[in-house]
């Protein structure tokens, strides 16, 4: 796609050197060999019974019917998307408060920078089983020693309550990133703002509500779109911690596309991708509508 | 019984895994751009499969000595590919021994597989245990897999702690559970349980319960029959034959320690060895992990009773390896002649005994470690079934159905989901 982008407005100068083109051949080569050629041919198998291997029959749309009345396919979206949705605004929230903390004037502010970055460079499956020993263990023996009933038994052994230590461990992992570019965002507005702001008799939270959010709201809608599309995506950090369950109360989207390959139900997840694949395209247009306006202002 | 001594030196054995390793390796990019039957140095060189981590080092010492043994086929043991994905790109092993499940009864009912029938080996297998790979798919007119190791699993008990409270191993469902008071009024958690992990409560108390009170294979041969029909309303359903041993589960998961929701696999083990409980719901892969722990554990096994007839006692087994040579390899005679090798009763029965694992010949000699002698019997009368939760195809999510039971979900309302789920199968298949 971006390779489309970038050859339209050189063709429009006629003066383009062939050799740039040559240069685009590998990317473009292993784009199309990696991931499009496989879609497409996903997309393809969608229609089919094929368990992965050997001889299909081409089945028309009746992977998408039978989808579509799948409480196992249909209880992964609601808990995905509710579950994206909360993580999405928990780790906004922490990360702009994060942020204007460590861009005011404290002390020793790089050293809590990088603090707080560390996450970021975990890989979250090892995430994922550090917690579940908190979750499993620490924290039920805290609880008991200090006599709190609620917290004596692992949230992640309760079907009801598994999601808040999914969401916890994502936020964790995902406030680095966000936290990254809020900084950098609220480093660009220029102190002058401020100053005039403080002339003007505004401080405290006058001044983070009528100069700084508006002023970093381009950020937070970025970050919104490309957390929520993330942690649509989400698979390591809940297999580490619940595997999907208790039973199956924590499934995510990608989990059950992924029990197709090992269940030999190639197709029909093929089909439950395609449809995962379109509301990622709608996100991804959403986003990039969003910030080319932006970029236009 | 001669018994060929094995080089046990950790150096030795992870020298020639990493080269196997290395030469599956080259063997699958040859594969690609040369034509099969490749030739080493004269020697027909072919594939073996094996990814059981515990027995890796043993099956690459196996392999060495057959290189070592004759000159004219080299064995590659590979030990690290996906098996799917070997059939997907037409290029699988040519000869593996490997677990036999649902899974790989899908590659064997497609033809993938070779027929094994003419083979002498074929013939000394024992009838019953045969069965069990037929109990998951067959394919017309082949013996396409040779059942190498059973492994049988049934409840693991702490001998000591049933002998300082005088409690006799039960032999009926009301015997275990006044077993289970017993523990309990002496505060002894009669149950471990570890119902983090999905799989230990599908393979311990579901398939106990299940295998202890049904017929597990006749049941999955009502429901395939019934497909789209399976429910309430139909002859069979996981709603209906299901229900009273599931109730039993839920009772026996509430005879557990307190904190079994938020316990997992080493959890359990750890507790056995430490004589937290009298009782563990495990297959023979965590006598060993007890062992480890505490090697003067005093552990034994029983069959789960759950009827009020001690004749209904049966154990769960599977096939833990199984021995097959697809269709596709183009080296079958060399694959066959490595399978009749592995066969050879020295071999095959050495394997067993040190894996703990039960021998699938007529000629296979008992087992001999007291940790599962007390199976033998009902190993030898085959009265054994395969778990009720490994027939189910892992597109349905079954484990974490168990487990959303036993944590407190609604039994009719779970196993209605699962009819519900075999019903959309089987209409799209």
């Amino acid at each position: 796609m971006s390779a489309v982008d970038k050859a339209v407005p050189r063709r429009r100068g006629r003066r383009t050197d062939p050799v740039f083109y040559l240069f685009l051949l590998p990317t473009l080569a292993m784009f199309t060999l990696a991931i499009t050629l496989p879609a497409a041919m996903g997309v393809f198998f969608s229609f089919t019974n094929s368990i992965g291997f050997g001889d299909f029959d081409m089945v028309g749309v009746t992977n998408y019917v039978a989808m579509a009345t799948d409480p196992a396919i249909l209880g992964s979206y609601g808990f995905t998307m509710g579950f994206a949705l909360v993580t999405v605004l928990a780790v906004n929230v922490i990360a702009l408060l994060l942020a204007i903390g460590l861009t005011s004037r404290i002390s020793a502010k790089n050293a809590l920078r990088a603090v707080f970055v560390i996450p970021m460079v975990i890989s979250g499956i090892i995430i994922a089983f550090v917690f579940n020993f908190l979750f499993s263990n620490s924290v039920p023996a805290l609880g008991a020693a200090l006599g709190i009933d609620s917290l004596r038994d692992s949230i992640l052994a309760n079907a009801d309550t598994a999601w808040i230590g999914i969401v916890i461990v994502t936020a964790w992992q995902a406030i680095p990133s966000t936290l990254l570019i809020y900084i950098a965002g609220l480093l660009a507005i220029p102190g002058e703002v401020y100053e005039a702001g403080a002339l003007d008799g505004a401080s405290g939270w006058k001044q983070l509500k009528s100069i700084t959010l508006p002023l970093v709201a381009g950020y937070i809608v970025i970050n919104t779109i490309i957390g929520f599309k993330n942690f649509l995506n989400s698979y390591d950090i809940i297999v580490g911690l619940t595997n999907g369950g208790p039973g199956t109360s924590t499934r995510s989207i990608a989990m059950t596309i992924f029990s197709g390959f090992t269940g030999g139900d190639y197709a029909y997840q093929m089909a439950n991708a395609t449809i995962f694949f379109l509301i990622a395209v709608a996100i991804a247009l959403v986003q990039l509508r969003i910030t080319r306006g932006k970029a236009a202002v | 019984m001669p018994t060929p001594p094995l080089p046990s030196g950790a150096g030795l054995s992870r020298r020639a895994l990493l080269g196997g390793i290395g030469a599956a390796g080259a063997a699958l990019l040859l594969a690609g751009c040369a034509p099969s039957g490749v030739r080493s140095g004269g020697r027909t060189e072919i594939t073996f499969y094996q990814t059981k981590p515990e027995a890796i080092g043993y099956f690459s010492d196996l392999v060495d000595r057959f290189n070592a043994s004759q000159s004219s086929i080299r064995v590659v043991h590979d030990s690290t590919s996906g098996i799917a994905a070997g059939f997907v790109r037409g290029n699988p092993p040519d000869i593996a021994a490997f677990t036999y499940n649902l899974e790989m009864a899908r590659f064997m009912e497609r033809g993938a597989l070779s027929d094994l029938s003419d083979m002498p080996e074929a013939a000394t297998i024992r009838p019953e245990v045969q069965q069990l790979v037929d109990q998951y798919a067959t394919y017309p007119g082949r013996t396409s897999v040779l059942p190498y190791s059973i492994t049988a699993a049934s409840v693991i008990y702490d001998q000591r702690l049933f002998a300082d409270r005088g409690v006799e191993v039960p032999t009926t469902w009301e015997e275990f559970l006044a077993a289970c008071q017993t523990f309990t009024s002496a505060g002894v958690t009669p149950i471990y349980s570890t119902f983090k992990e999905p799989w230990t409560v599908a393979q311990g108390l579901f398939d106990y319960t299940t295998g202890g009170m049904l017929d597990v294979a006749d049941f999955y041969e009502r429901m395939n029959a019934e497909g789209t029909a399976v429910g309430r309303t139909g002859s069979v359903s996981f709603e209906k034959d299901f229900a009273e041993p599931v109730d039993r589960m839920i009772q026996l998961a509430g005879l557990s320690n307190p904190n079994r929701n938020s316990r997992g696999y080493g959890d359990g083990n750890l507790a056995m060895a430490e004589g937290q409980a009298a009782m563990l719901m495990q297959g023979p892969w965590a006598l060993g992990e007890i062992s480890k722990s505490n090697p003067d554990a005093r552990i034994g096994t029983f069959p789960l009773p759950m009827t009020a007839d001690p004749d209904d006692r049966k154990v769960r087994v599977n096939l833990d390896l199984a021995l097959w040579v697809p269709e596709s390899s183009s080296k079958k005679s060399a694959a066959r002649e490595f399978l009749s090798y592995l066969m050879q009763p020295d071999i095959h029965d050495a394997y067993n005994r040190d894996f703990l694992a039960f021998g699938t010949t007529t000629t296979a000699p008992p087992v001999t470690d007291e940790r599962i002698v007390g199976m033998q019997t009902y190993y030898d009368e085959a009265r054994f079934y395969q778990g009720a939760s490994k027939a189910i195809p892992l597109t349905i999510p079954a484990e974490n159905y168990v487990q959303g039971i036993v944590t407190g979900a609604s039994a009719q309302g779970t196993l209605r989901t699962m009819d519900a789920d075999w019903r959309r199968l089987a209409l799209r298949a």
